[in-house]
């Protein structure tokens, strides 16, 4: 599904250069669970960005569905993206003005689907991960886990293929990390291929790979037997 | 997806109710500032263009600049200038009509009206197409002393508009009075024209040529002269066209040297000027070209006018660079949004569309507020201006446009930092961090932008400052002689009986003196005539223009104005009043000077004037004046303008007013001084006022201006406070995660407000 190929990105700040990936090789499969590791500041979040298509590699190629996407331009990254991925964060990235409905929605905004098929597919895409009775609550009003829940639903309301989640489980606690992660075990056992990154090794257990960085480099991959 | 929009800015308004409402607040105010200046200015720079074919019609305004002389302006013309322009430029001009304005009295039912006649030539109607609401301008006005009044004259005579065939009297014309017939009735003329017309009555031209100085002159400036020109005149070629006929073929050519007396004069124009004014510049600018002199109606002030559209345009800048100062500061803490929108496949395109529409929304709530502010306003500003605005917006495309405008600039201007710089950061970085994306150059911009609103309102505090030490100045200045306790009294209509008046009025026991003269303090005139100081000896005789005024006995020892050489007029002396030229003799009489007039004749002082001897033309015939005192600088005029030399004659029959000196309760003073004039003078109404009143009231533009400055100084400033208010709120709200930290780790109230401040 995608390939990257000597892939680097380097930080430009006013004193510091930064090399956040370096010469990274990385090939995933569609239905692929990958899991990154690796300590803070390895360039985890990077690497899951160029992924994501939110950020453009310094060098190197990054072929999505055997087309080289590396200095596409924002209009074209945007457009493959949100056909293709849908993002989780760490901090949920809900927007705190809309309800949990309206959070979801956004997601097919940008789409072209009518009024009637978004609400529908909403509504679906609500009972799925089971937060249908709080549609029209506000963030605020939710748990951690639920918020995360409410993102999840928002990453996948588009059919998108693949979900890129850095840290989901990083803000909630286990009990909820462990709803998180079986809602994602879920999904990938229906065909959306995931991308996660964790510090957590019982999370990354639930991953068929582990990709483990270090200072910009894949230092390791173990593929679990399946 | 738009009402999406809609919601998100709405919840986003809701979410903060009080930085919404300041900063809805602060543009509203804003707006409703600037569009109550630019009402007035529209207004004012609108002048008579309500007047068919107006932008073809002209005025002609008249100056003698003679080197050495007060220059003599004004906005009427000599009686023989019209019929020869209108002769020489006749491809040019279509009509011409010569007018004159009396102020009269109407008598109707034994009582006595104020009002005034103006007098105009057949062609009145040709220049100036005003709108009759009975007969028309064939029939109405065809032949000598047809009569057409104002429906609001109709009104006050009759009680009802349908006058035609009824009659008027008149008083008095050529001593006697006269019944006018109406033959037509005038729709009232709107605020916005220069002109006051009461009565307009066809000039019987004959007639007036027999006065003399009135249409017969070329020299006598006593006639409105109005043109309609040829359509696609130009005005300045017009101009040239005239000045050429003044310079090489006019009668001012033979006797313009010896009228000067000056042999640099060259040319006609350099002592003659005739400038023809458009009519839409009358309100505005005649008051520059011409002065004060003898308009219809009070001038606008042209530069009161530029200063208040540049108030309105700062308050308008002050008021959106505060509106987007806010929505930026407050824009910065969307770029979580912005950024998730952009990962959910918002174009950048779509999220500029999305916060340019809600700051568009803002500003239009804001105008909303501001139209509705300005309806309850405008009652009370018309008020204060002495105006008549209307506002209607919907019968006032323009006005409509230029609203539509503003809200859409200011709008994409609020809405520009997030709408073009927010939508253009790659959302991955601004999503992993979790505090708000503001940087360090939208925050510089921000207190740039402060530090200039701020300059700025107190730049308008400073000026209002100034006005309003001005016009106390002028309320309290020494103005060289005591107003208080003084009634005016016009006695002109007072005839043979002034005497029998002056005398029952020093009877009442309220009264101490009455005095009589020309003019009093406030009242200005143009009487100039030129004064001769003849040379003695080796020395060159001095001839001067200058101003006088007619002062009778007890004048200056009524205003406490002490003489500073000589003497003030005394009856005791037996010469002081003036003994008018015969045939054979020239005539006596004595003067007083103030000080601007020693200097101007070229006396070394005070004391060298006195028993010095003046001539003059005067009231007919070479007169000799022996100058018996002089007086400092009085102030007759307001104190705006620099005090005139001017010269008191002491002549019967000028004078036209009467101040009296009373005691006590001006109301009881006033009751017994017209018990004595419905006595003496029943046919007439009395013209009492008070001193003090009449002087103030030549200021009252200015206490208009200077009220009207305040009021918006103020709420300029208002909405810079409520502005920095607003961002000051906004940054503690910001850094409250910073204060709980430093508050953990030990920090003061004191050290927080510090931070907070610094
Ligand atoms: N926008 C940025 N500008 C400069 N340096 C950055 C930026 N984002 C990340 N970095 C640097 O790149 C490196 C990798 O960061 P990141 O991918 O966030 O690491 P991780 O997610 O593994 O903790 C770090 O050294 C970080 O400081
Ligand atoms: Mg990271």
């Amino acid at each position: 599904m995608l390939k990257l190929n000597n892939l680097s990105r380097i930080y430009q700040t006013d004193e510091v250069e930064t090399l956040a990936l370096n010469e990274v090789n990385i090939e995933i499969d569609k239905g692929e669970f990958d899991a990154i590791m690796g300590p803070s500041g390895c360039g985890k979040s990077t690497l899951l960005n160029i992924v994501g298509m939110l950020d453009n590699p310094s060098s190197g190629e990054y072929w999505f569905n055997n087309e080289n996407i590396a200095g596409y331009n924002e209009a074209k990254l945007s457009d493959i993206r949100k056909k293709n991925i849908g993002f989780i964060f760490q901090n949920f990235n809900l927007i705190d003005e809309l309800t949990v409905q309206e959070n979801i929605e956004l997601a097919l905004l940008y789409h072209d689907v009518s009024a009637s098929e978004r609400k529908q597919r909403v509504a679906e895409v609500m009972d799925k991960v089971g937060i249908a009775h709080r549609a029209k609550h506000m963030p605020s009003q939710l748990s951690g886990g639920q918020q995360q829940r409410v993102a999840v639903a928002r990453a996948v309301v588009g059919n998108q293929s693949m979900i890129l989640a850095d840290e989901p489980t990083g803000n909630l606690d286990s009990a909820h990390g462990q709803e998180v992660m079986q809602m994602l075990q879920k999904l990938n056992q229906e065909g959306t291929t995931i991308v996660m990154v964790t510090h957590s090794p019982a999370h990354a257990d639930y991953a068929r790979r582990t990709i483990n960085l270090f200072d910009g480099q894949v230092v390791t991959e173990n593929v679990k037997a399946a | 997806m738009y009402s999406n929009y809609l919601l998100i800015a709405w919840r986003n308004l809701l979410k903060k109710p009080l930085f919404s409402s300041i900063n809805i607040v602060g543009l509203a105010i804003g707006l409703m500032s600037c569009i109550l200046i630019m009402l007035f200015v529209r207004s004012e720079v609108g002048y008579d263009q309500w007047i068919p074919d107006s932008e073809r019609v002209v005025r002609m305004h008249t100056a003698y600049t003679v080197p050495g002389r007060a220059d003599l302006r004004t906005v009427r013309s000599a009686g023989k200038v019209m019929p020869a322009a209108r002769d020489y430029l006749r491809n040019d001009i279509e009509a011409g009509v010569r007018m004159v304005s009396w102020g009269t009295t109407v008598r109707r039912n034994g009582e006595g009206f104020d009002d005034h006649v103006l007098f105009g030539e057949e062609d009145f109607f040709k220049v100036l197409d005003l709108p009759f609401a009975v007969g028309d301008a064939q029939s109405s006005f065809s032949k000598p002393n047809d009569l057409i009044v104002t429906e609001e004259n109709a009104l006050r005579y009759f009680g009802r508009t349908d006058v035609v065939g009824e009659t008027l009297t008149i008083c008095c014309f050529q001593g006697q009075p006269i019944e006018l017939r109406i033959t037509g009735v005038l729709k009232d003329l709107p605020d916005n024209t220069h002109l006051n017309i009461s009565m307009l009555v066809y000039m019987d031209v004959a007639l007036f040529s027999s006065f003399p100085g009135v249409l017969d002159t070329w020299n006598s400036l006593n006639v409105y002269t109005y043109f309609k020109l040829k359509p696609g005149v130009v005005l300045s070629e017009l101009q040239e066209r005239w000045n050429y006929w003044l310079n090489n073929e006019s009668p001012y050519v033979e006797n313009a040297r010896d009228f000067s007396g000056d042999d640099s004069i060259t040319q006609v124009t350099d002592i003659v000027k005739h400038k023809f004014m458009a009519l839409h510049d009358i309100h505005l600018k005649a008051h520059a070209d011409a002065g004060t002199m003898g308009d219809f109606t009070t001038l606008g002030d042209e530069d009161m006018v530029t200063t208040f559209a540049m108030v309105a345009v700062l308050i308008l800048v002050i008021a959106c660079i505060n509106f987007m100062n806010l929505s930026t500061a407050r824009a910065g803490q969307r770029a979580r949004e912005v950024a998730m929108r952009k990962v959910l496949g918002a174009s950048r395109m779509q999220v500029a569309i999305q916060f340019l529409i809600e700051a568009i929304g803002l500003v239009f709530l804001s105008m909303s507020l501001a139209l509705v502010a300005v309806e309850l306003v405008l009652p009370y500003y018309n008020q204060i201006l002495n105006q008549n605005i209307a506002f209607n917006l919907l019968n006032d495309p323009a006005l409509l446009v230029s609203l539509i405008a503003v809200v859409l600039v200011v709008g994409i201007g609020a809405g520009s930092y997030p709408a073009f710089v927010l939508s253009q950061y790659m959302p991955g970085h601004t999503l992993k961090a979790s505090k708000s994306n503001d940087t360090a150059g939208s925050t510089k911009l921000r207190s740039a932008l402060v530090v200039f609103q701020f300059a700025v309102s107190i730049g308008l505090l400073i000026s209002t400052a100034v006005v309003y030490l001005q016009t106390q100045n002028a309320n309290n200045m020494d103005l060289g002689y005591k107003k208080d306790q003084k009634l005016v009294l016009g006695v002109r209509v007072a005839g043979d009986n002034v005497e029998s008046l002056q005398r029952q009025l020093e009877n009442l026991p309220q009264v101490s003196s009455v005095v009589l003269s020309s003019e009093v303090p406030s009242q200005d005139n143009e009487n100039n005539t030129m004064f001769t100081r003849p040379g003695v000896g080796d020395a060159e005789p001095v001839t001067e223009l200058l101003n006088y005024h007619n002062m009778h006995f007890g004048f200056f020892e009524a205003y406490e104005v002490k003489p500073v050489a000589g003497r003030l007029f005394d009856e005791a002396f037996g010469s002081d009043l003036l003994q008018p030229a015969t045939e054979e003799t020239e005539g006596q009489g004595a003067v007083i000077l103030n000080i601007s007039a020693v200097k101007k004749l070229g006396y070394e002082s005070a004391e060298q004037a006195v028993g010095s001897t003046l001539r003059a033309d005067f009231s007919g015939g070479m007169t000799n004046f022996t100058v018996v005192g002089v007086i400092n600088d009085i102030y007759f005029r307001s104190i705006k303008f620099d005090v005139r030399p001017s010269i008191y004659t002491n002549v019967p029959g000028r004078n036209r007013v009467a101040t009296i000196s009373y005691s006590g309760n001006p109301a009881t003073a006033r009751e017994a001084i017209e018990g004595v004039w419905k006595e003496v003078v029943p046919m007439e109404p009395i013209h009492l006022t008070d001193l003090n009143e009449m002087v103030a009231s030549q200021y009252q533009q200015e206490i208009a201006q200077m009220r009207l400055f305040t009021a918006f100084a103020v709420l300029a400033i208002l909405v810079s406070c409520l502005g920095l208010y607003g961002l000051a709120a906004f940054s503690a709200e910001r850094r409250t995660k910073e204060i709980g930290v430093r508050k953990v780790m030990g920090a003061s109230v004191r050290d927080i407000v510090l931070l907070l401040i610094w």
